[in-house]
């Protein structure tokens, strides 16, 4: 059985379909990149996965249960944590203290949301930066940060959405380091939204690309990368059409 | 903390000094502003929703206790739990639709419902009706522990360090307990704290109902130290604003940024009508500097005296 | 019967004046998502505005409009960029509050320029005279005047915002601030505009209704939560809003005629009990919450 099915999901804004018709399914243990151009609505699927949006119509099912409609902090105690793109840090928590927010939803001692909060930071390095505001923080720590956060809570699925924006080659692999040592090592299912092709790329086992608010394909890296629909999709039909050659 | 300690010790002997009866109760007003601003600062800081409905919480455990001790001679310590307890049910019913509004329209609707009850009181024949409830001290034999009822002011000032003291733990607790981070998360970001298993709602209102506690404990005991209340002092939008006002000056959101207010405001408020409302026709003056003041401090710094503090500590740091 | 007819055409003729105090309060909210509190204080001045230049010309105070309108125009332009402007800066909470504490001055700077007793048109061509609409239903003079007033400063602002270019520019800001910019239009000039008309409606309402309402520097409060009312229930930002909510506040602040009537119809003796008049501006305030809560967009509202 699937850890995630998503079955027809469709997801409308007055006029505009974000979503279309929608359909995937997600294995446990698996590192699923998504991909599309700007506006192709990857974050408005995750918003819908993790129950910010509801769907307008469709079906999604984790670990076996129907999670279509849930609220957010339901879904989230299901076992789904997700990053978020815009981290407005206000100033009022500290690195430590988001993290520890995360740790308190299985818990409700202080002490033991703290030592748990530790661990996760030392894991990805962000010991050192406990006591700043996130704002401090350089970006790349910035995105950790919201890793972290979401780890804390402990996840099956963990939905990634664009922890690479903004940083330079060494950062990211550097980011690529820390998202396969929690694929890998600490075995969580991760969906990962990404514009960084290389770091997509070489990280995702599966790729699934949407455009338009259509899942236009699904498939291994290598596959994905030659399709005509997703060269298209990037590039435009004309590119397309006058780089016939190179591009088979 | 040293400093903590040594303001508390003089907190503790401050009563032992040769000074004026005025003096005394300008610092029980200055403990029971510090209080409602704790109560204020647990939604209105650290949840980052304006409250300016807080005085209808003042009446209800105001009257609450003024009513049980005029009509059934019911000691304090009963009466004020009774006081909290219907104040809690109260913010609960209205909190549920309350918190689902945000921003100027929660502020609004906080007033709304706080005129509301105000007016309700004022027409309750029960309560007193406008003209309030009075309490006679010849009624009761000071100094009456069980019922506050007290001659000296001395009496009151202790009382009301012990409600400050408790406070001041419970608020440090707060801040660090899981509601309190929660709450502070939920500030931040509702998404992110969603995204952390958090129920929003549920957690202002929890946070709504403890605020609503504070501020209700104090109403019990104003009624005793003050012992007349009306509805259009007690429940008044006035009242609700200077709580608030007070929390924001000393800085919303953190521990010690109430208190600071409270010991900014309170004595300037008392001090200034003293020396500028006893002058025939220069009544509302001290309004008009006080309401200045106001405006200079939310136009240009807005996060209030500890913030000020917070930013000069975070520049040493780095 | 009568009475019934009587507050139902009360109601409407107080909400068309009450309208106009709201429409100020919903341009400027529409422009640019700040709420004043001291919109009730704005009104207060307009009040007296109007009460002392027909008292120092002798002229009938319903003349004395461009009076109040001058005034109210300059005072909103003045508080926008003395102070508003300041607060836009900063969080929520402080804006709030600062407009607050302008409520708090403008009020005891006015008890201590007119004292606190009550002070009302005593002089003026159709004060103290009425009509009778038949069906026994008697309408003063100043408030049937102060509603086709009312009703016509309405319709002006109105043609104002949509056929003038000014106006325009004044929609576009409040629609998208930024895109209004790229297009050349100067926001800070439009923000102080909008507090310019804003002020200049409520004031001029406030002249309309010291004709028949006594003003005092306390009443302000009420007013500015009657406004509130309103744009809740006609839409934050809606003018066409403000002109409908604004009659159903009017017959909302008329509930105690209306209470009268089921007392006289029914005959039931604890419905004459119920201090209705003393209760009725407690209606608005339910009105206003029960609107935030049901219908947070109001009937027309675009803004949230």
């Amino acid at each position: 059985m699937a850890l995630l099915e998503v079955q027809n999901l469709t997801k409308t804004f007055g006029g505009l379909r974000a979503n279309n018709n929608i359909s995937f399914s997600v294995e446990r243990h698996e590192l699923i990149g998504l991909i599309g151009p700007n506006g192709a609505g990857k974050t408005t699927l995750f918003n819908c996965i993790s129950g910010h949006y509801p769907p307008t119509s469709g079906k999604i099912s984790f670990d076996g249960k129907d999670i279509t409609g849930l609220k957010a902090h339901d879904v989230s105690r299901q076992g789904v944590a997700r990053t978020f793109q815009v981290y407005v840090a206000s100033g009022d928590l500290s690195v430590g203290e988001n993290v520890m927010v995360g740790c308190f939803m299985h818990t409700h001692s202080r002490n033991k949301a703290k030592a748990r909060a530790e661990e996760i930071m030392k894991d990805l390095g962000l010991h050192t930066f406990a006591d700043y505001l996130v704002g401090e923080l350089p970006v790349a720590a910035q995105k950790r940060v919201t890793m972290a956060t979401a780890l804390a809570s402990d996840p099956k699925l963990l939905l990634l959405d664009e922890v690479a924006a903004g940083l330079n080659p060494s950062e990211i692999e550097e980011m690529m380091t820390h998202i396969k040592h929690v694929h890998e090592d600490l075995g969580v299912t991760v969906m990962v939204i990404e514009h960084v092709m290389e770091l997509v790329m070489r990280v995702s086992q599966r790729v699934i690309v949407l455009d338009y608010g259509k899942k236009i394909a699904d498939g291994d890296p290598e596959t994905i990368a030659k399709d005509q629909r997703v060269i298209q999709a990037y590039l435009g039909e004309r590119y397309v059409r006058e780089h016939a050659e190179e591009l088979t | 903390m040293v400093v903590a300690g040594a303001v508390f010790f003089f907190f503790l002997i401050f009563p032992f000094f040769p000074l004026s009866s005025f003096a005394m109760a300008t610092m029980i007003q200055f403990f029971m502003f510090s209080i409602y601003g704790m109560g204020w600062n647990t939604i209105g800081g650290y949840g980052g929703q304006v409250d300016l409905g807080k005085a209808q919480y003042v009446g209800i455990g105001a009257y609450t206790t003024g009513v049980m001790l005029i009509h059934w001679d019911v000691p304090f310590w009963a009466s004020m739990p009774v006081g909290m307890a219907i104040a809690v049910m109260w913010s609960f019913i209205i909190g549920y639709p309350l918190f689902r509004l945000k921003g100027h329209y929660f502020a609004i609707a906080t007033i709304a419902t706080s005129l509301v009850l105000k007016d309700l009181f004022t027409v309750w024949p029960f309560v007193g009706a406008a003209r309030g409830l009075e309490i006679s001290p010849i009624q009761f034999t000071p100094p009456d522990f069980l019922h506050l009822i007290f001659k000296e002011d001395i009496y009151y000032y202790y009382v009301i360090l012990g409600f400050f003291f408790t406070g001041i733990v419970y608020m440090n607790w707060f801040r660090k307990s899981r509601l309190g981070y929660q709450l502070r998360c939920i500030k931040d970001n509702e998404d992110v704290a969603r995204s952390l298993g958090i129920n929003v709602h549920w957690a202002k209102i929890k946070t709504y109902a403890i605020a609503t506690a504070f501020v209700s404990m104090v109403g019990s005991f104003h009624v005793c130290y003050i012992k007349v209340i009306e509805p259009v002092d007690i429940m008044s939008l006035d009242l609700s604003i200077l709580i608030a006002l007070m929390a924001m000056l000393g800085g919303a959101g953190s521990l010690w940024g109430p208190i600071i207010g409270a010991a900014v405001l309170i004595p300037f408020k008392s001090y200034l009508k003293e020396w500028l409302g006893a002058a025939a026709g220069l009544a509302g003056i001290d309004l008009i500097l006080y309401s200045v003041i106001i405006m200079l401090v939310s136009a240009f710094e807005p996060r209030g005296i500890w913030g000020i503090v917070e930013k000069a500590r975070r520049r040493k740091r780095d | 019967m009568d009475i019934l007819f009587g507050s139902i055409v009360a109601g409407v003729l107080l909400g068309m004046v009450i309208a106009l105090v709201a429409l100020g309060l919903t341009i400027i909210f529409g422009v640019m998502d700040i709420v004043n509190f001291a919109h009730g204080e704005f009104l207060m001045v307009g009040m007296y505005a109007g009460l002392l230049s027909a008292k120092a010309t002798g002229v009938d105070p319903l003349l004395t409009l461009p009076v109040a309108a001058v005034v109210g125009f300059l005072l909103g332009a003045l508080c926008y960029v003395g102070f508003i402007k300041f607060l836009l800066r900063g969080p929520m909470v402080a804006q709030l509050l600062g407009t607050f504490g302008l409520m708090l001055f403008l009020r005891n700077l006015a008890l201590l320029i007119f004292g606190s007793s009550d002070r009302t048109v005593h002089h003026g061509i159709i004060v103290g005279k009425s009509f009778d609409i038949g069906m026994g239903i008697i309408v003063p003079a100043t408030k049937l005047a102060a509603a086709g007033l009312s009703v016509i400063a309405f319709a002006a602002v109105w043609l104002l915002m949509n056929r003038t270019k000014i106006g325009k520019a004044l929609t576009a800001t409040a629609l998208n601030a930024q895109a209004a910019r790229y297009m050349g239009i100067p926001t800070e000039k439009m923000n102080t505009l909008a507090w310019g008309i804003g002020g200049a409606s409520v004031t001029v309402a406030g002249a309309l209704i010291v004709n028949f309402w006594a003003v005092n520097p306390f009443m302000g409060l009420l007013f500015t939560m009657i406004a509130f009312a309103v744009v809740a229930l006609g839409g934050f930002g809606s003018v066409p809003g403000a002109f409908f909510a604004g009659l159903v506040v009017g017959l909302i602040m008329e509930i105690p005629g209306f209470w009268d009537f089921f007392t006289y119809t029914f005959d039931w003796q604890w419905m004459a009990d119920v201090p209705m008049t003393s209760l009725k501006y407690m209606w608005i305030y339910v009105a206003y919450f029960v609107i935030m809560v049901v219908r947070p967009r109001g009937l027309f509202g675009w803004k949230q």
